[in-house]
């Protein structure tokens, strides 16, 4: 079923419909946090706490399409806050992350799993609004209209941001051929 | 600020990194230019963006970062927490502490009442307790048949679901708002 209507059904207090929602959405809003913070429980933590908000805010979501849209900018939101109220940063478990574990080819999992915990460590040293930046648009693929939005910017300090952390992170991925 | 945004990514032969990133695919194909094939810096980068492209969806995949299993079930469970709160009525009566209903269950009733004019099919129907007891406001979205339509349904609607609130539910509709949003050919 359509996002739309789905949204319209919730925004009537069917919690069902609203749990398809979020079994939909809760994996990239999830890796989005957790790549943001770095943080198993904190990243769980936001995605809990922004599809509550939505729940809450459906009667004022006026476009019914922009459901999927709205999620990724509060998700955005949050991380970035939560990010400046507690810095300078505790560095966190992004160790936890479990290894790919493709059959067949246990060499080339492991060498892509030491690659993502490597690009893990770079993203830690970007700033949390390039990062932002990166993710939305290099992972889950939104809009620079949309990442201007979510991150409240302008289009083109979107594009800089991109640059300036792609430019960074392709030095740290150098090493690995 | 744009200025500033190149030379962050300026590498030391002259050549910015978005260059070298919107270059790949043509390199990778053979067609560099005389610059790119002898250029360290370049052919640095290059391979660090490779393996960045590469490596960049894996972040998004499921199994690198798998969601916790109880997750959903946590979330849905302060999801209709919040839906008991904050949507039930307090219905008049004799018990001590008073008779509470869902406001969706309310808004079940009265939806039917609206339903069985002809020509009408009820939408949203939202409903909100006063400071009274036994008193709700009602706001309810209309769709009628264009066909069939008469000004008369909307006050047969009205006097219906009134009707139902009082004597189904145990409410009075304080206020009760219709609004005609749409029309249906039947």
């Amino acid at each position: 079923m359509d996002d739309a209507t789905l949204v319209v059904r919730a925004r009537g207090g069917d919690s069902r419909a609203f749990e398809v929602l979020v079994r939909r959405y809760q994996g990239p809003m999830y890796r989005l946090a957790l790549h943001m913070l770095a943080g198993r429980g904190d990243a769980e933590d936001v995605v809990q706490e922004v599809f509550l908000t939505a729940w809450r805010r459906l009667p004022q979501l006026r476009d019914d399409t922009a459901f999927l849209g709205w999620l990724y900018r509060a998700t955005t939101n949050r991380c970035l806050n939560l990010i400046r109220a507690r810095r300078p940063v505790a560095e966190a478990d992004l160790d936890s992350r479990e290894s790919a574990d493709a059959a067949g080819a246990p060499e080339r999992a492991a060498q892509v799993s030491e690659q993502l915990t490597a690009l893990g460590e770079a993203l830690k040293r970007l700033t949390p609004e390039q990062r932002a930046c990166w993710l939305l648009r290099e992972v889950h693929g939104r809009s620079y209209m949309e990442i201007a939005g979510a991150t409240g910017t302008t289009q083109t300090a979107v594009r800089g941001r991109i640059a300036r952390a792609r430019a960074q992170l392709a030095e740290a991925m150098a090493p690995w051929r | 600020m744009e200025m500033s945004d190149a030379q962050g990514c300026m590498l030391p032969c002259g050549r910015d990194v978005e260059t070298v990133w919107a270059r790949l695919d043509a390199t990778d194909t053979g067609s560099a230019d005389a610059h790119e094939d002898t250029c360290t810096y370049c052919s640095t980068t290059r391979k660090g963006l490779v393996v960045l492209r590469h490596v960049a969806g894996g972040l998004a995949s499921e199994e690198a970062a798998p969601v916790s299993l109880g997750l959903v079930a946590r979330i849905m469970s302060a999801v209709r927490a919040e839906t008991r709160r904050h949507h039930m009525l307090t219905l008049p009566g004799p018990e001590p502490g008073g008779l509470r209903i869902s406001e969706q269950a309310v808004a079940a009733v009265l939806r039917s009442a609206a339903d069985s004019v002809d020509g009408v099919r009820a939408r949203r129907c939202r409903i909100a307790a006063t400071e009274t007891v036994g008193e709700v406001e009602v706001e309810m979205s209309l769709a009628v048949a264009y066909r069939r339509f008469s000004a008369d349904a909307v006050h047969e609607v009205r006097e219906r679901v009134a009707a139902a609130a009082a004597a189904r539910v145990g409410v009075t509709p304080a206020r009760l708002d219709l609004t005609v949003e749409d029309l249906y050919d039947a």
